[in-house]
C-alpha cells in the first residue's frame, strides 16, 4: 500500500505514511486520510515520508489542499523525511514556511 | 412500405428456387426483390439498396462470387450481409465465398427455421455494426472539432504570450513542452528606463489547464513592465491575481529578474525554481547562485507574501542561467534524474562561454537518450551585453499607452504633486505619474524619454536629497550593490521629508513645452561638482545628469541644489 494512515489511541494524532512515489496516482488514497477530519477536531497530522522515493509538484499541490482543508494557517501538519531529494524539493518550494518539517 | 420492414434481395437464375425463397421470406414479414443473374443482382442492389442478400453461386453473366465482391465494394462502411446459397457445403466453394466477402451459407433444401435464425443473427451483427459506425463517426467529428479548437487556442496563446523580446543575439533559450500547450512560461520585456525584465515560470501540471494560468501572468508582466513598475511590484501583482484565480493545489514556481544596464545590477526574485546561476566568463566559473527564497506564486496572499528581492552586481559578458525543474528532472532509461550536481558540473569544465548553452542541451539529450519526456523543459541563457540590451530598450512598444487620448492637440495645463515620506516608503510614484501624463496629453512615442527624465529627477531627489546616499559609492559595480542595500534600509525608516513635483505644459510650435521642477526637503548637493565638464564626470554617478542634459533642452539647479528644473520640448 503506497499510502497508509494510523490513528493514535487518543484519536488526536494521525500519521500518514507514504511509500514509493508520492504523485498524482495516490491522490485519492491521500485525500481519504484527512478528508473526514475538520479543522475544529484538533487533530495533529504527521506525514511520514521516510519510505517515499520521490515527490513531484502535484504532490506539493496535494499538501496545499490538505492544509486548506484543515484550516489553512491553523492546520497542524508535520512532514517528516530523511531523504535529501525530498527535503530539497520542499526547500526549493519554501514549504517550511507553511508546514513543520522534521 | 413499412420503414422497419427489411428488404431482402434474392439472386438466383432458377425461378423455382426464387419463388420458394420469396414465399418463405414474405411469410416471415420481409419485402423481397429479386435478380435472375449476377449482373442484374448488382444493378438491383445499386438501385434498391436492400438490407440483406441471398446469393446463388452459379449464375450467368456474373457468378455469385463476382457479384458479391461488387456489392460489398458498393456498400462501403455499411454492413450488408450476403448469404450464399449452395447445393452442397464443399470446402472449396466455402473458402471462395468467404474470400468474396460472403457472411454465411445456406444449403439446399431450404429450411424456414434455419433461414430465419441465420437472418436474425446477421441482422444483430448489422445493428451492432451500424452503432459502432455511428459512434466512430461521432468520435471522428469530435476529434476534428477538438483539434481545430486546440490549434486556434494555440495560435491565440502564441499571440498573447509572445516571446518577441527573447529573439535577440545575446539570449538563447529552449522551450520544450511535453504536449501542445506548455505549463512553463518564458517572457521578456524591455524596461522603459533601459534593460530587461524576464520571467521564467513553471505551473503545477502540464497542458491546457496549466497554460491557461499563463494568460493573466503575461498581461500583468508586459503591461506593468512597459509602465515602468519594478519586479517587486510586478511579482506582488501576479501573486495576488494567481491567488484569486488558481485552485488551491495549483501554483506557479517562478523566477523574475531585472537586468539593469544603467546600474549594472541584476535583481532577482526566485520562488520555487532551481537556483539562478551567473557564470563569470573571465574566471570560467559560476560566480553566483541565487536559490529559491520564497513560496511559489498563488499560494499565499497579503502580508505574508514575501516580495524581498536580491540585488547583485553584474559584469559585461557574464552569463545568466535559469531553468525549470524539468531540466534537472530529465530522466534516463533507468529512471535516474539528471539532477543539480550533473548540471553544475557542466560549468566546471572550463568550456568556452559561447559553447555552454549548446553543450548543456547536448548533455541533456544524451542523458535522456530516447526515453520519454516527463515534464515541460525550459532553459534560458542571457549574456550580459550592455550594448545589445540597451538597443532593445529603444524598440519598446507603446504597449502601455493605449488608454490615453491618442493624438490630443497640445494644450495648456499644470499639475502639482507633493509626496510625503509615508507615501514614498510604500509606493514608487513614477509609473502612476507617467501614466497620468500619457492620459492627459497623449505624448505619443515620448513615453520612454519622459520616463528617463522623471526617473533621473526622482531618484536624485529621493536618494541624494531625502536618503542622503553618497553617490561616490557608485564608482564601481560592487559599490552599487552596497548603495542599493543602503537605499532600501534608509527608505524603510524614513520618517520625514517631502518631494514636490510641479509639471507645467504649454503648446509650442507644433508640439509642446513641458517644464518639470522637482524639489526635495533635503540639504541639496554641491552644484558645482555636478556641473563639471563631462570628461571629468564619466563614472556611474555622473551619468544621470549627462542623460538629462542629452534629453532636455534646459537643465538648471536651483536653491542649494535641492530643486532641479528641466524643460523638455516635443513635437
Amino acid at each position: 500500500m503506497p499510502v497508509t494512515s494510523t490513528v493514535s489511541a487518543s484519536g488526536k494524532d494521525i500519521t500518514i505514511k507514504i511509500t514509493g512515489r508520492f504523485d498524482f496516482a495516490v491522490q485519492n488514497e491521500f485525500r481519504d486520510c484527512y478528508h473526514g477530519t475538520s479543522p475544529d477536531d484538533g487533530v495533529s497530522f504527521t506525514i511520514d515520508m521516510h519510505k517515499a522515493s520521490y515527490m513531484d509538484s502535484s504532490a506539493l499541490g496535494m499538501l496545499l489542499m490538505m492544509r486548506e482543508h484543515l484550516g489553512g494557517n491553523n492546520a497542524n501538519i508535520t512532514i517528516s523525511t530523511s531523504s535529501a531529494d525530498i527535503s530539497n524539493i520542499l526547500t526549493v518550494a519554501n514549504f517550511q514556511s507553511l508546514f513543520k518539517i522534521s | 412500405m413499412n420503414e422497419n420492414t427489411l428488404t431482402v434481395l434474392v439472386a438466383d437464375d432458377d425461378v423455382t428456387n426464387r419463388l420458394l425463397l420469396e414465399a418463405i421470406l414474405r411469410k416471415e414479414g420481409y419485402d423481397v426483390i429479386h435478380a435472375e443473374d449476377g449482373r442484374e443482382a448488382v444493378e438491383v442492389f445499386e438501385r434498391e439498396r436492400p438490407d440483406l442478400v441471398l446469393m446463388d453461386i452459379r449464375m450467368p453473366e456474373l457468378d455469385g462470387y463476382q457479384a458479391t465482391e461488387l456489392i460489398k465494394a458498393m456498400s462501403g462502411d455499411v454492413f450488408v450481409p450476403v448469404i450464399f446459397l449452395t447445393a452442397n457445403s464443399d470446402i472449396d466453394s466455402m473458402v471462395k465465398s468467404v474470400e468474396a466477402g460472403g457472411d454465411d451459407f445456406l444449403a439446399k433444401p431450404y429450411n424456414r427455421i434455419q433461414l430465419q435464425t441465420r437472418i436474425n443473427a446477421l441482422m444483430r451483427i448489422r445493428e451492432l455494426y451500424s452503432t459502432v459506425r455511428l459512434q466512430r463517426n461521432e468520435l471522428i467529428q469530435h476529434q476534428k472539432r477538438l483539434e481545430r479548437e486546440r490549434q486556434m487556442a494555440k495560435r491565440l496563446f502564441a499571440n498573447i504570450i509572445h516571446t518577441g523580446s527573447l529573439d535577440q543575439p545575446n539570449i538563447k533559450y529552449l522551450l520544450s513542452p511535453m504536449s501542445l500547450f506548455s505549463g512553463d512560461i518564458l517572457l521578456a520585456a524591455p524596461k522603459p528606463s533601459g534593460g530587461l525584465h524576464v520571467i521564467l515560470g513553471d505551473f503545477t501540471g502540464h497542458g491546457l489547464a496549466a497554460a491557461t494560468g499563463a494568460l493573466p501572468v503575461s498581461s500583468i508582466f508586459y503591461g506593468m513592465t512597459a509602465k515602468g513598475y519594478s519586479i517587486t511590484e510586478i511579482v506582488t501583482e501576479i501573486n495576488t491575481r494567481l491567488k484569486t484565480i488558481l485552485p488551491v493545489d495549483m501554483f506557479l514556481a517562478a523566477c523574475l529578474i531585472d537586468i539593469d544596464t544603467t546600474t549594472h545590477t541584476l535583481t532577482v526574485w526566485n520562488g520555487g525554481l532551481p537556483p539562478l546561476l551567473v557564470y563569470d566568463t573571465r574566471q570560467l566559473a559560476i560566480s553566483l547562485r541565487i536559490p529559491s527564497q520564497h513560496l511559489p506564486l498563488g499560494i499565499i496572499d497579503g502580508e505574508s507574501f514575501s516580495r524581498r528581492v536580491e540585488v547583485v552586481g553584474i559584469h559585461q559578458g557574464d552569463r545568466i542561467y535559469i531553468c525549470s525543474d524539468g531540466v534537472l528532472e530529465t530522466q534516463n532509461r533507468q529512471g535516474e534524474m539528471f539532477g543539480q550536481d550533473r548540471f553544475d558540473a557542466l560549468f566546471e569544465s572550463k568550456l568556452a562561454p559561447q559553447a555552454l548553452f549548446d553543450t548543456i542541451l547536448g548533455r541533456l539529450s544524451d542523458f535522456q537518450a530516447g526515453s520519454l519526456q516527463q515534464d515541460d523543459v525550459t532553459l534560458l541563457e542571457i549574456c550580459y551585453d550592455q550594448s545589445s540590451l540597451e538597443q532593445r530598450a529603444g524598440t519598446i512598444e507603446e504597449e502601455a499607452g493605449g488608454r490615453g487620448r491618442l493624438s490630443a492637440a497640445p494644450s495648456s495645463w499644470r499639475l502639482g504633486l507633493t509626496l510625503t515620506a509615508d507615501l514614498l516608503k510604500v509606493l514608487d510614484p513614477l509609473p502612476l505619474l507617467i501614466q497620468a501624463l500619457m492620459d492627459l496629453q497623449g505624448f505619443r512615442g515620448q513615453r520612454q524619454q519622459l520616463y528617463t527624465v522623471f526617473s533621473e529627477l526622482y531618484s536624485n531627489a529621493l536618494e541624494h536629497g531625502l536618503l542622503k546616499l553618497d553617490s561616490s559609492l557608485k564608482a564601481n559595480a560592487s559599490g552599487f550593490v552596497e548603495y542599493y542595500q543602503a537605499r532600501e534600509q534608509r527608505l524603510a525608516v524614513l520618517s520625514k521629508g517631502e518631494i514636490r513635483i510641479d509639471i507645467h505644459h504649454q503648446p509650442d510650435a507644433g508640439g509642446g513645452r513641458l517644464t518639470i521642477a522637482i524639489e526635495d526637503t533635503g540639504n541639496g548637493f554641491d552644484v558645482n561638482s555636478a556641473l563639471l565638464p563631462l570628461t571629468e564626470n564619466l563614472g556611474h554617478a555622473g551619468r544621470g545628469i549627462q542623460l538629462l542634459r542629452s534629453i532636455c533642452d534646459e537643465v538648471t539647479f536651483q536653491g542649494s541644489g535641492n530643486r532641479v528644473e528641466v524643460v523638455y520640448r516635443w513635437r
